[in-house]
């Protein structure tokens, strides 16, 4: 299938009931590719569901689900090599753990633990890794874009075969960072892939009261760039749209616009009340007749790959990994209270030594 | 006869080409800093800072940016991350703040909230300050907003030698840096600069002139200031010692102690409004730490509180009579 921008219809390889509607077997991958790929959606699954009920068990203070936008992130970190750059936000942790963040550090932090790699420094969005090339995810709406393609622009510089992904939502499309970074991105035909996970809102608010256009995708035309519009649902259409976009930019044939058709089921964090502002009906449909879970089962199903002993197998297997990263995440030190004025500057300052003094002599070490 | 070409050691500068001279200098010597900014290339900006770079370096390393603040601070930032050293350049200190989001929001707390993996050799560099006819929006000097966030180390030159060798320390360093350029002094003196890169330490004031009656510590345009200051009151028989700060973030600490206990009396000189000021930290460090050298009340010297005015501009910049003033409130105390 030719991936083409600007389509009235998110660009699908799957139906909803996982039949193929188009030639997936271009898509050139085997079937261990296709194991792979559904194990992770099953883990990222896993992670999620282990994660909430650490909220509810008070012993995490926050957490931002992805429930129902595993495909949507899974899809899009697949294509990435080890030399490019991810930018998240929020809400992208499994797109992160594709990149090569851990499960045990990602409760790590949940859990604000050593094993984190930002050391219990940021509320639980999102750590980041230097040896991934991927920067921690800011909280602020949209921080991430015009960054993203300021490391495109050194890719490019440094004639790096790196590329850069950036997460964002919906929301963030409102932001001035969306507008100036889609502008500098196209300007400079930056190696970047702006990757909007459009999961129709941003918290309370919907789409149609947040933009006045029908897609995000067409956003991209005023920029002189491409936009995709891709069924976020579909693990296969999200690979395949996001490695159009990846191929290209590496041909330095300059950055893309994906807009990503989902839907979380979660509330917007652990601190949101979702019931206040969701249609009765719509979250029960999108569960039952869109999980992108069920939807690569069902095709794994369809090409004889997968039957329920697979299955059974499969969560035996990711539960007991699921414990373990959480167990390596529990047994992992809270950072010393000390350690609070570190990494301010790569040195401290004078006025930090003296405070460096006053808070040993606080805590009397 | 064949003639001896001397090898010039040094070059008469103004601050605008002591900041130039630092930029080739920074860029010659290291291929990873790049410059970015509105009207930097073909232009040579607004005030000819960077005139010629983009002939000498080239189109990847001045960039012309679109007109967005936002857009320069924020690619710069993931440029950093990336490796580079860019320098951006922002074409007023009051258009800044489109960007400011990226500077204090993500510049100023990424070695911190990413314990220490990543982080941000960057420079900010723009002009700030009054006395250029400028109005409220070419004219401000809004240090404060910058001190007040940790993570950021703030600069500000006054005069060409020390410009061009903070702009050097402030590129070669690994945090990210806001260097304030006293435009009204841009051209104002020339002074002989070394050829070829040097460093002036941040975080060290300099004496700017030796008294022993009261210390006038100030910095950037005001340096000059509170120098005519000084010798306007030479012939009352008080001698005036300036403290020129040069880095106010991370400020010099010691070289402030060691005038006060020297003088025993201080006025604290700045071009912004004082509620909130920068010198209101520096009034409070003194007060915490040299209580004891005091003889008089410590005096600030800003602008008024109000948004910096236009055709009344004599009547809001700091002048020679309010700084006498001041030195004379804590001096007769």
């Amino acid at each position: 299938m030719q991936i083409k921008p600007f389509t009235d219809t998110p660009i699908k390889y799957l139906e909803y009931d996982g039949r193929p509607s188009a030639d997936v077997k271009e898509l050139g991958l085997s079937t261990d590719d296709y194991l792979r790929m559904y194990r992770e959606l099953v883990f990222a699954r896993a992670v999620d569901d282990r994660c909430y009920i650490l909220v509810r068990q008070g012993r995490s203070g926050f957490f931002a689900q992805i429930a129902g936008q595993e495909a949507s992130q899974i899809g899009s970190a697949l294509p990435l090599r080890a030399q490019d750059w991810m930018y998240g936000d929020h809400r992208s942790q499994g797109s992160l753990m594709i990149k090569g963040l851990k499960a045990s550090e990602w409760f790590a932090h949940q859990l604000g633990r050593m094993l984190d790699p930002s050391q219990g420094r940021l509320m639980p969005h999102g750590p980041g890794r230097r040896d991934l090339n991927m920067p921690p995810p800011s909280s602020t709406v949209g921080n991430q874009i015009t960054e993203a393609v300021g490391t495109a622009m050194a890719q490019h510089i440094k004639k790096s075969d790196g590329i850069t992904i950036c997460y964002f939502g919906d929301g963030a499309t409102s932001e001035g960072d969306f507008h100036v970074g889609m502008n500098f991105a196209a300007v400079y035909n930056s190696p970047v892939i702006l990757f909007c996970q459009n999961n129709q809102y941003a918290i309370s608010v919907k789409l149609e009261e947040q933009t006045h256009t029908k897609t995000i995708a067409e956003k991209a035309k005023a920029y002189g760039m491409e936009g995709f519009l891709v069924d976020g649902n579909d693990l296969l259409a999200v690979y395949a749209v996001t490695k159009h976009c990846a191929d290209k930019a590496r041909a330095g044939r300059g950055p893309s616009l994906i807009e990503s058709y989902t839907y979380r089921y979660g509330p917007h964090s652990s601190a949101d009340d979702d019931t206040r502002y969701r249609p009765k009906g719509e979250l029960e449909m999108w569960r039952t007749q869109r999980d992108p879970i069920m939807r690569f089962r069902n095709f794994l199903a369809s090409q004889k790959l997968w039957d329920e002993k697979k299955e059974e197998a499969l969560l035996v297997d990711v539960k007991a990994e699921v414990a373990k990263a959480l167990a390596e995440a529990e047994a992992s030190p809270v950072p010393e209270m000390m350690t609070v004025l570190d990494h301010t500057y790569a040195a401290y300052t004078p006025q930090l030594e003296w405070e460096r003094k006053e808070l040993a002599a606080e805590l009397g070490v | 006869m064949a003639t001896v070409e001397v090898e010039k050691k040094t070059t008469l500068s103004t601050m605008v080409q002591a900041v130039r001279s630092a930029m080739i200098d920074e860029m010659t010597l290291d291929p990873n800093v790049v410059t970015l900014g509105e009207d930097i290339g073909p232009r040579g900006g607004v005030f000819l800072v960077t005139e010629g770079l983009i002939d000498k370096f080239g189109k990847d390393r001045v960039i012309d940016t679109p007109l967005a603040e936002l857009g320069i601070i924020g690619a710069a930032v993931g440029m950093a991350m990336f490796g580079l050293r860019p320098v951006a350049e922002i074409q007023f200190i009051d258009f800044l703040f489109p960007g400011f989001d990226m500077l204090v929001s993500e510049a100023a707390k990424m070695r911190y909230r990413s314990a220490g993996q990543f982080y941000c050799p960057m420079v900010v560099r723009s002009p700030y300050g009054g006395g250029v006819r400028g109005g409220g929006y070419h004219s401000q000097s809004p240090e404060a907003y910058f001190v007040a966030t940790p993570g950021l180390k703030v600069v500000a030159p006054s005069n060409p030698y020390d410009a061009k060798g903070l702009l050097i320390s402030s590129i070669r360093d690994d945090d990210p840096v806001v260097f304030m350029e006293p435009k009204k002094i841009y051209r104002f003196q020339k002074q002989e600069i070394p050829n070829g890169a040097y460093e002036v330490p941040l975080g060290k004031a300099a004496i700017a002139r030796e008294g022993k009656h009261v210390s006038l510590i100030t910095f950037g345009a005001m340096v000059q200031l509170a120098l005519d200051a000084a010798e306007k009151l030479k012939p009352q028989g008080v001698d005036v010692e300036v403290l020129d700060l040069r880095t106010l973030q991370p400020y010099d600490c010691d070289a402030i102690m060691t005038t006060v206990a020297k003088t025993g009396h201080v006025v604290l000189l700045q071009e912004a409004p004082r509620i909130g000021g920068f010198m209101g930290e520096i009034a409070a460090y003194i007060a915490e730490t040299g209580i004891e050298y005091l003889e008089g009340p410590i005096v600030r010297v800003g602008g008024w509180d109000t948004p910096f005015p236009y055709a009344l501009e004599k009547a809001y910049m700091p002048n020679v009579e309010r700084v006498t003033r001041a030195i004379k409130k804590t001096l007769n105390f």
